[in-house]
């Protein structure tokens, strides 16, 4: 386990100042949405966007654009803004593939020639995922909630504390998800680019399949195998209180992509 | 530790439908240096990635100092200091963090004043150190390799090509440290090109073609084998005697000059040399290289001459 440690400290360092980079970008983001829904509830705006989509869609969309058109809407925006999923989906599966890029480049020749266990160069990716998705979340998160309580009217209607956590645990769960799924596929792969792009268009084929399977029913079951299936924010906007199964499901998936790697990568050849 | 450094019995490596090993049994002993050699192919690669479990033999099993290398690997790779042949450093780290993380990896701890004193016969200075590695020459990442090979004084120095890249003084330096080493009862198994090195620092050396081992001897043994070539240049011309002396082969004759292979004992040759008008004897001990290149060639007799 200490190898593992050693080597994560190490990665992190390598890594830390496009993380920092990325953690500013999105906590400037999270911030800047406050300041956007405190915009339209000053101009009554929130209103006017409803009566500008025709009264068929927001019977289609149901109460959840409903609920998007609302200042905590605006503000939850950016726990599932595709532009935001997409961003920590790529940092997820660039940690995830290192496994990979040390096989492609014969770092792993230095250390794995040592008396180090291959399952420590597994653990220390998944230490670097958890840790990496947790600071960036917490980032989001404090800067949401700095933007609601220094910068917003009291009259604002504030999404509580609770929701804006159970949207970052969401976002977490299904990008740590998809960084089990990169991990499970570096450890088979040769080369970094090999498995970035396998996970990459297995993400693509996953988040398409979810999208068809919302409003297509034969393609329901198949949705169900989705990661994105369990990711529901805006049942979490409307106050539906499903994230706890919707989380034990990801854990499992990502649990189990782990578990995969850690097989894999010990069985290969290097 | 009386185990063999090194056991390899009926090592075999098979990817797909090729076979890179084929039933290689070695035994490398204690505190000697082993160097490896082989066409490029060979299996050298593939037996040194086998002893670090790097790669799983598909038949045989491999031992460093009587510890199975895929069974307790762990404990193995415990004992090895490992160059590779082309050391996959980060280009954006320092050799010096490069060299205390491979350290702490490790697990020992690694005497200060032993790297300092690598780095010091080496030529790698301080300032060097803490610049990233993309900013290295190849030498300069060949001396970094030695450095984390050697540095944790390990048992056993499995060395991949080590002195490719290094200018002359760099390899007499390095041949150096593989002296130190010896003289430290250290074990070096080093797989190489360049045969006059292996000459010169190798106690026995191992040929592998297309899979196999074709020969294991020590250096001697094998010049023996092949005999000298003894030149000799006559100030008239000369007979031929109706008999040669025992070991002595006719390469080339003509009247004022002899190119003849010896085998064994220079005595005869010379008793018989001794009463012809000689102008001229030259001497000459064979080269590995001209030795071994017979040996390199498929279809060329396997020759164990010993073990």
């Amino acid at each position: 386990m200490i190898r593992s440690v050693i080597l994560a400290r190490h990665s992190f360092r390598r890594s830390r100042a496009a993380v920092i980079a990325i953690a500013i970008v999105l906590a400037g983001f999270q911030f800047l949405l406050t300041q956007v829904a405190v915009f339209l509830m000053r101009n009554q705006a929130f209103g006017m966007l409803s009566a500008l989509v025709p009264e068929f869609i927001r019977t289609m969309a149901g109460p959840s654009m409903v609920a998007f058109m609302s200042f905590g809407g605006v503000v939850a925006l950016g726990y599932f803004h595709p532009i935001v999923l997409a961003s920590l989906l790529g940092l997820a599966i660039a940690l995830g593939t290192e496994p990979a890029a040390e096989v492609d480049t014969r770092f792993s020749d230095l250390t794995l020639a040592r008396s180090m266990a291959r399952r420590d160069a597994i653990t220390r990716s998944v230490i670097l995922l958890v840790s990496v998705v947790a600071l960036l979340l917490a980032a989001m998160t404090a800067a949401t909630w700095t933007g609601l309580a220094c910068c917003t009217p009291a009259d604002a209607e504030r999404p509580s504390f609770a929701l804006i956590r159970s949207l970052a645990s969401a976002l977490g769960a299904v990008v740590l998800c998809w960084g089990g799924i990169a991990l499970a596929i570096a450890s088979g792969a040769k080369r970094r680019a090999t498995a970035t792009g396998a996970t990459a268009i297995a993400a693509l084929a996953a988040y398409l399949v979810d999208y068809l399977g919302r409003i297509w029913d034969p393609a329901r079951f198949a949705s169900r195998l989705s990661p994105f299936h369990y990711f529901e924010p805006m049942a979490l906007i409307t106050g539906d209180a499903t994230n706890g199964a919707n989380l034990a499901v990801l854990a499992a998936m990502g649990a189990a992509a782990v578990a995969v790697a850690y097989v894999r990568f010990a069985r290969r050849d290097l | 530790m009386n185990a063999p450094a090194i056991q390899l019995e009926h090592l075999g490596k098979r990817y797909g439908r090729v076979t890179a090993l084929r039933d290689l049994s070695l035994d490398v002993s204690a505190g000697e240096v082993f160097g490896f050699l082989g066409l490029n192919g060979a299996g050298k690669t593939t037996t040194i990635r086998i002893v670090l479990d790097l790669v799983r033999p598909t038949t045989g099993r491999a031992a460093v100092f009587g510890i199975d290398c895929q069974a307790r690997g762990l404990e193995a790779r415990a004992a090895i200091g490992y160059l590779p042949g082309e050391p996959g450093f980060q280009g954006d780290v320092t050799g010096e963090v490069t060299l205390d993380l491979l350290a702490a990896i490790s697990g020992g701890a690694v005497d200060r004043a032993r790297r300092a004193a690598l780095l010091d016969r080496l030529e790698l200075s301080v300032a060097d150190l803490r610049r990233p590695i993309r900013e290295y020459s190849t030498g300069m990442k060949r001396k970094l390799g030695i450095v984390q090979a050697f540095q944790a004084d390990p048992p056993l120095l499995v060395l991949d090509e080590p002195t490719e890249g290094l200018d002359p003084l760099m390899q007499d330096a390095f041949y150096g440290l593989i002296a130190d080493a010896r003289g430290r009862g250290r074990t070096v198994f080093m797989s190489s090109h360049v045969l006059p090195e292996v000459e010169r620092v190798c106690d026995r050396i191992g040929l592998v073609r297309d899979g196999e081992l074709v020969l294991v001897s020590t250096v001697h043994e094998i010049r023996n084998l092949s005999g000298r070539r003894v030149r000799v240049s006559f100030a008239q011309p000369v007979a031929a005697p109706a008999a040669w002396p025992g070991g002595c082969e006719v390469i080339e004759i003509s009247p004022q000059r002899w190119d003849l292979r010896v085998h064994g004992a220079l005595g005869p040759t010379v008793a018989m040399l001794a009463a012809l008008p000689i102008a001229d004897l030259e001497v000459q001990m064979p080269h590995l290289e001209e030795i071994l290149k017979t040996h390199y060639r498929v279809g060329s007799p396997r020759d164990g001459v010993s073990q």
